[in-house]
């Protein structure tokens, strides 16, 4: 980023900070982000965010699972030491097939999780820089770039109004 | 931007705002905790200790202590277990299922409800571990290299099957219930006043700061999270029932068992919710929230379950017959008239009759006579347990083996206890965390602009309707052919 400062536009009404955002990026204000207490659906599209690779880290995690369950039933059942319950063979497929099961769920759910608090850099006890302690309440933030030498304040905050801001306000983040 | 339908009535009532609803849901988690609060949870304390008491028994005497025998092995306890398990299903098929269709009633009860199945896990679980008689060795059916000769778990036994799969779904419940309390916990975080609830609630928030791109990752992984915990809440159940059906006793023996299982899960697991709900509604004053409309839902899931139950107990009775196998058919005769032919038939009356009732709206919308009904679905899915395994075994295949099974003073405590340790977590869950999933909740509320939008839209359609009645008259019968 080549600026730290941003103008915060705060919304009450999920319609009017999608609208806001919208009209923001198509006259070529940069916008940092959107902060809102849920997630407003269409907000990401409208913002160019990429669709999440989770999925793919999911997949993988559960392709790992699989082979986890598989090479340890093989291993146990057939290769390091077999048993005789009853006669019943000893590398028998279909009989591990619930384990498998159970545990590319069980890598899947912790592996994507985990690489999700990877991305998002969440971790127990981080101290939220959160940009205005209302966004878990009600209220709706958007909070657009200032470019030094670019941006017009006046006409941003003059648009940011004009879509229904309560409020406008400037803000410096100090890294 | 989310569609808001014009015909259908909103999912929550009194026209809540988004910071209603914040300060009606953190408002038990910021203020003192209410008499009835303080009742409910030291009546649950009480009877936890009832649980802590029958359960050390147990331990010290050994299983000696209770009333089974070599012919009925798995009494109580196992009737416990599979109760317990039963009861959590509901949890996960409300958070991950509803999802999955869409079902947007879901997010007043969703929270509660993934409480519950993670706390009845471990009631269960509680069950397997002391009917081990020695919870020390707890750790042997894990695969672990050891030092018994090389011995590994048997991967051909569906009890070794049923130890991941009880311990996966009590993870990736976890995991899905603590992901869904992130937002709400950050909600709490920077509403609070006291340096201790701002530091744990901050803790667990995990520095959550509401970023779109944040919400956006974590809509993807709801999504998957549910997608997976899907198939795992049927999963789980079908291989509880494999305990049984891959065994030979008659009456355990039967492929029906896994849907049959999962059905009378899902009925079983919807009653705990309705009593916890129409408790919960009442205790913290969320009526709003917890309409009847969704206790309306949630009976007739009730219903279409305990019907689905009841077809299985027939198809059971009718496999039997026409399998020709007079032992198959004999356990059959015998659950219904034999001994035990009592809690066979409070299975059949409280499963498959009494849920008929939710037919009538009345039934469906009134919440004393709902409270009253999930009550005997409980009575009657723990009955089915009985019936399944103590109906099943005390005639075994040698007569000189057949025996009756009285359960003793201790058992009894254990499985009223298991009450107390449930509601003791549940109570806790109540005064910490949000009962109900705030910021999903915010997303189906609608805004002053949204309500404009709804009026013009109701507007729109009546002057559709003015128009088509119009174009009706004037043009007579022609318009039937649309």
């Amino acid at each position: 980023m080549d600026t730290n400062k941003v103008i915060l536009g705060i919304y009450e009404d999920p319609d009017h900070i999608y609208d806001a955002t919208k009209k923001l990026i198509h006259d070529g204000y940069r916008v940092r982000d959107v902060y809102s207490p849920f997630a407003i659906h269409g907000i990401d599209r409208v913002m160019g965010i990429k669709r999440s690779r989770l999925t793919v880290a999911a997949f993988i995690f559960a392709m790992t699972g699989i082979t986890l369950a598989l090479t340890l039933q093989t291993y146990v059942s057939f290769f390091d030491w077999q048993i005789n319950v009853g006669g019943k063979p000893f590398l028998h497929i279909p009989t591990y097939i619930p384990i498998t099961f159970e545990l590319s769920i069980l890598c899947t759910a912790f592996g994507m999780v985990a690489c999700f608090f990877y991305v998002n850099r969440m971790v127990w006890g981080k101290n939220a820089d959160i940009i205005d302690i209302r966004v878990t309440d009600d209220l709706f933030v958007v909070a657009v770039d200032v470019i030094p030498n670019k941006t017009n304040i006046a006409a941003l905050s003059e648009l940011l109004k004009s879509k229904g801001a309560i409020e406008i306000r400037e803000k410096e983040f100090e890294d | 931007m989310s569609y808001e339908s014009p015909i259908r009535d909103m999912l929550i009532t009194g026209g809540k705002t988004y910071s209603d609803i914040t300060k009606e849901i953190t408002r038990p988690i910021e203020n003192k905790p209410s008499k009835a609060w303080w009742i409910g949870f030291g009546l649950s304390s009480l009877v936890l200790a009832l649980w802590l008491f029958s359960t050390t028994y147990t331990m010290l005497v050994g299983i000696g202590a209770w009333g089974l025998n070599k012919t009925v092995g798995w009494a109580f306890d196992i009737t416990n277990f599979v109760f317990w398990v039963g009861i959590g299903h509901a949890g996960t098929l409300i958070s991950a299922v509803l999802l999955l269709f869409r079902q947007k009633w879901r997010m007043s009860i969703n929270r509660s409800a993934e409480a519950m199945t993670i706390f009845a896990v471990i009631c269960a679980a509680s069950f397997i571990v002391s009917h081990m008689g020695r919870p020390w060795v707890a750790y042997w059916p894990i695969p672990l290299p050891n030092a018994f000769g090389s011995l590994w778990v048997n991967f051909n036994s569906p009890l070794v099957w049923d130890v991941f799969a009880i311990s996966t779904y009590f993870s990736v419940s976890l995991v899905f219930w603590y992901v869904g309390l992130i937002p709400d916990i950050a909600t709490v975080r920077d509403r609070a006043v006291t340096k201790a609830r701002k530091f744990w609630y901050g803790f667990f928030a995990m520095g959550w700061n509401g970023s779109t791109r944040v919400w956006h990752r974590y809509e993807v992984i709801s999504l998957i999270l549910a997608a997976i915990s899907t198939p795992l809440v049927l999963s789980v159940h079908s291989i509880v029932s494999m305990d049984f059906a891959t065994s030979l006793v008659p009456g355990w023996h039967t492929t029906i068992f896994p849907p049959y299982f999962v059905a009378g899960a899902i009925f079983s697991g919807f009653g705990m919710v309705l009593t916890l709900l129409i408790v919960a509604r009442e205790v913290l004053n969320y009526k709003d929230y917890i309409t009847t409309e969704h206790l309306d839902a949630m009976c007739r899931v009730v219903m279409l379950t305990g019907t689905l139950v009841g077809l299985a107990y027939i198809t059971e009775f009718f496999v039997a017959a026409y399998s020709g196998v007079e032992y198959e058919q004999y356990a059959f005769i015998n659950r219904a008239t034999g001994p035990y032919w009592w809690s066979y038939w409070i299975m059949m009356g409280c499963n498959l009759l009494a849920p008929q009732v939710f037919w009538s709206r009345w039934a469906r919308t009134t919440p004393w006579f709902i409270f009253i009904m999930s009550i005997i679905v409980n009575i009657g899915m723990w009955f089915e347990r009985f019936v399944i395994i103590v109906t099943s075994l005390h005639r075994d295949f040698l007569p000189s083996s057949w025996t009756m099974y009285t359960p003793t003073i201790i058992e009894f405590g254990i499985l009223l206890g298991s009450f107390g340790l449930f509601f003791f977590f549940f109570f806790l869950f109540m005064k910490f965390l949000p009962a109900i999933n705030m910021a999903e909740l915010k997303s189906i509320v609608k805004t002053k602009h949204g309500l404009e939008l709804e009026k013009h839209y109701t507007d729109l359609l009546n002057n559709n309707h003015k128009m088509a009645n119009n174009a009706h008259d004037t043009k007579g019968d022609s318009v039937h052919g649309h």
